[in-house]
Parts: structure tokens; sequence; C-alpha cells
């Protein structure tokens, strides 16, 4: 559905985010994208909805080129900022004046989800709380039925609450057509949620799999010493003991920290190319 | 249906365009029509009737017209309002010919219409002040009168409406922020320029040149209190003419359209 091959990209020619990235996402799955603050998520998000254009390479979004931005390609895709942009208009105004561009959207639905996330007002969307203004967009965008849904960030801005209502909504609307993409670092936010984990670091992809090759590759364990493990891609001292992520040698149950998992991969890209590919 | 032009999506983007920034749309027009009023007043009470006319005329479609150009694309004051807009489902030709509906037809019909209105009015005052019975009645009543649009300096005001609005809706498409200010200031950069190299061109070939402005006509001190103009060939002078009416305007707008597909956000 989304084939990224060979782009490079850099806000200037001399420093480039990325170089050579070739990547291939497909439908009926929720993408987690993470890297580190300046690595380029939102960058790579931006291309594929065709707000940035690569240097070189070539991205294709369901057989179209984003950087077009035809309107029968804007009407398969919604991009959710990380800051939201919501006009001076009421729910039902907004609905009026930006529903009919999308011919899948679903005023049902669309109710139903602001009664799941919990807005309900007769206010300006614009008088509303950040939060609100956020869960209003992501009940819009859920709404029209795009088959690509991109957020960036969608997290951020939103209470305990409504993280856990945006989690059981995402997972309540996902099917075999759509595709959700989440760039975020706030990644204990996407526990759970997503079925497939994309790292980049340096404007390299450094891991594109599924959480469960993930699982059958790595273990994520906590230990009492570190002898009882056996050389850990990655380990933190916590309360419990020394937890670590280590290759999956013995077929071992876990379950896969997020937080841990990055770390492994940022720092020995190498090794986990080879587990991966082995 | 089409990816470049449908009546029905157009029709949707324009509504929405409308109705998302009232304030804005409305609220600078209006702004601009006030402007023209108080400007026909002041300009009227410290020259005569004709400048009021004028400065008030050059108020609405250059000064109004402008400033409106430059808010029409401002959308990309912040990542979330400009993302919003060119991920809208809608072509960049349908996005452009949005704003140059705004800016060149409406604002241009609904200034004329206005000023054509508050003209008639003031003028009708000053006629119905006159006294009928008074020695320079007829003088006096023949003095003041409706401007016309076919006159000198509406027909520049449009022209050079044209050109300004034109280059705020391409600035608008280059500068995020405060485009209005950075247009204005490249354009006064611009013309000033032009300006000087135009009289510095003039005076190597004409010594006594005093003034080359506008481009058509030099003017020429031959001393004792005598001076002349000289004016650029026929056929030279409808060629810069052509150039500063249509060819320059029409470019600037339609550059706008190539920014717009290939602006990044």
């Amino acid at each position: 559905m989304i084939e990224i091959k060979n782009m490079t990209f850099g806000y200037s020619r001399k420093k480039l985010l990325y170089r050579d990235l070739s990547l291939s996402l497909g439908s009926g799955r929720i993408y987690g994208l993470l890297g580190r603050n300046g690595a380029g998520k939102s960058t790579l998000l931006k291309n594929m909805i065709g707000l940035l254009f690569p240097k070189s390479g070539s991205i294709t979004v369901n057989d179209f080129k984003p950087g077009k931005r035809q309107p029968s390609f804007l009407e398969t895709i919604y991009f959710i900022p990380e800051e939201v942009y919501v006009p001076s208009l009421t729910i039902k105004q907004y609905e009026t004046l930006f529903a009919p561009f999308y011919p899948r959207f679903n005023t049902t639905e669309f109710s139903r989800y602001l009664d799941e996330l919990d807005v309900r007002t007769d206010e300006k969307l614009n008088k509303l709380s950040f939060g609100q203004q956020k869960k209003f967009i992501i009940a819009f965008s859920l709404a029209c039925n795009t088959p690509v849904l991109l957020l960036d960030e969608p997290t951020n801005g939103l209470d305990i609450p409504s993280k856990k209502q945006f989690r059981k909504l995402i997972a309540s609307v996902m099917n075999d057509e759509r595709m959700i993409f989440i760039s975020t670092h706030q990644i204990r936010d996407l526990d759970n949620l997503i079925d497939q984990i994309v790292i980049v670091d340096e404007g390299r992809l450094l891991l594109n799999e599924p959480v469960a090759t993930i699982t059958d590759k790595l273990v994520f364990k906590t230990v009492g010493d570190i002898s009882e493990a056996n050389a850990p891609l990655y380990k933190e001292d916590t309360l419990k003991g020394l937890a670590v992520v280590e290759q999956n040698h013995h077929a071992e149950e876990s379950k896969v920290n997020l937080e841990h998992l990055f770390n492994a991969v940022t720092e020995n890209p190498v090794l986990i190319r080879q587990i991966f590919q082995s | 249906m089409s990816d470049i032009f449908s009546f029905r999506r157009f029709g949707l983007l324009f509504k929405k365009t409308i109705l998302e920034r009232p304030v804005q749309l409305f609220g600078l027009t209006a702004l601009s029509l006030a402007l023209v009023f108080f400007s026909y007043l002041i300009g009227k009470a410290l020259g005569d009737f004709e400048s009021g006319q004028f400065a008030s005329f050059i108020v609405g479609i250059v000064g109004g017209g402008s400033f409106l150009a430059s808010m029409v694309f401002n959308y990309f004051s912040s990542n979330a309002m400009g993302s919003s807009f060119l991920t809208l489902p809608a072509s960049h030709f349908e996005k452009w010919l949005c704003g140059v509906l705004i800016t060149g037809v409406i604002y241009v019909v609904v200034f004329l219409l206005f000023y054509r209105a508050i003209d008639t009015m003031f003028v009708s005052i000053y006629h119905n002040g006159l006294d009928p019975n008074g020695p320079f009645y007829k003088q006096l009543y023949e003095q003041v009168g409706i401007l016309s649009y076919d006159d000198y300096v509406p027909q520049k005001g449009i022209h050079i409406f044209f050109i300004f609005a034109g280059a705020m809706l391409l600035g608008s498409l280059y500068f995020n922020r405060v485009g209005f200010i950075k247009v204005a200031l490249i354009l006064c950069v611009l013309w000033s320029g032009l300006y000087l190299i135009n009289l510095l061109i003039a005076k190597s070939m004409i010594p006594n040149t005093e003034n080359a402005l506008p481009f058509l006509q030099a003017y020429i001190n031959a001393g004792e209190r005598k001076s002349g103009v000289i004016t650029l060939p026929l056929g030279m002078a409808r060629t810069v003419t052509y150039i500063f009416n249509y060819f320059l305007p029409a470019s600037l707008w339609l550059l706008t359209l190539q920014r717009l597909r290939e602006k990044e956000f």
C-alpha cells in the first residue's frame, strides 16, 4: 500500500535526513513509527501525504504519487499533525463544510466516535481545550474512513482517560482495508495497539517488523544478575532487577517492551539486522 | 471526478473557504470599505473633491485589495493550518481559483459597487448643497461629478491592484509569516530600483533628464525655465504598457498556481 524506494530527503542538500530509505507497508495493520527527536518521523509522514517531496527516489501510496496532491489521492488518506487546526466553527458546521470532501465519510460513525471520546459541545471548536480539539480531529479522521490514516504524536495533549479511549477506538476501527501509521515518542501510550514496529534513526530504517516476529527473535525479561543474561542487546536497572533484551535462542515467550526494544535497536543496529535477517 | 476541476468540489471548497474564516475575509473587506469611506471624507476635506475621489479609490483598490490578497492563502503561519489546507481533497487549480475569485473578482466588484454608491452619495450631497440661484451654480455643479472608472487614475489603480494583488498572492506562498509586510518591502525595493535604473539609463542618454517616471516619458530640463518631455515611440510605449498592464499581473497570478503546486510545508 505504501511503497518507499530509495528515498532521499533533506531540508538542505548538504544535510540529508534520509538516504536511500526503502520501506514497504501493507494494509490491515497498525504501524508504530519510533525514532529520536529530530530523527525525521514527522518528515517521513509529510512525505507520505505529499506535504514534502523526496529529493530522489520514490513514494507511492495506493499507486498514487503523494507529491501531486491529487484530490482522488487526498480522499484516501488523512493526516493528523501533532498540532491540530480547528476553525471557529461548531462540530455541526465543521462536519457540513469538511465532510463532503471525503466520499466515505460516515455521519453515524462520527457521532459515535465523538461520544466515545467524550467530545460533545455546541461551543466553537477553537474555544475547546487542545486535548478536546485533538479528540475531535481524531473522531473526524476516523469517520472519513480513508484507507490510510497517518497520525503524528496523536496522544500528545490527551489526558490519561483519553489516551485509553484513543487506543480503544483505534483498535475498534481497524479492518483489512485500512492502514494506520502512528508516529510517536510516547511509546507507552501505544502498548498493545501496534501490529508492526518501524524504527528510524540517523536517516536509516533500523527495523520494520511485526510484533510477533520481534517476540520470536528477541526476548524481553528481567533477570537478577547480568551473568544470567546471555549477551544482552540492552540492559537497564529496575527495582525488580535487571531488565534485558536479548536474542531469543530458546523460543521464550515475552511481551515487547517498546522502550527497551527501541534502545536495543538504536544501540545495536548491525546486530539487530543480522538477527532479523537470519 | 476530474483531478483538475469539478464544479461540485469547487463549490464545496469555495463555501468552505468563505465560511471557515468569515471574520478574516468579511472583516477585512468591511475594514477596507470603511477606510475608503473615511479617506474620501479626509481627502475631500484636505484637498478638493477630486483628491478625495482619487485617494479613496486608490486606498480601496490597491491598499484593501492587496491586503486581502495577502490573506487569502494565509494558511501557512501554523503547521496545522497549512497541512489542513494542502491536504484537503481539492485540486491546486481549485484552491488557486478560489483565491483568484475572492481577490480578483468578488472584492473588485464589491469595492466598485460600494465606491459608486458612496461617490454618488457624496456628489449628490454636494450638488444638493449648491444654491441654484447662485451666480456660479452651473460652473460649481459641473466642477464635481461621479468618478468615471474609465478615467486615468481609476484605470491606473486597477492595473496597479492586479500587479500588487498578484505579488501578494504569490508572496503569501513564499513567506509563511507576515507575508504582507515582506512583499510590500520587496515591492518598494523593486519599484525604487526600477525607477532608479530607468532614471540612470535616461540620464546616460539625455544628460539633463530631470525625471523618468513613469516608464514611458523622460522630463527634460532645457534651461531658462524651459522644460520638455520625451515620450517613447508609440510602438515601444505600447509594448511597455502591455507588459505592465497585462503581462506582469498575468504572470504573477499564474505563478501563484505554479507555486501552490510546488509548495512544501
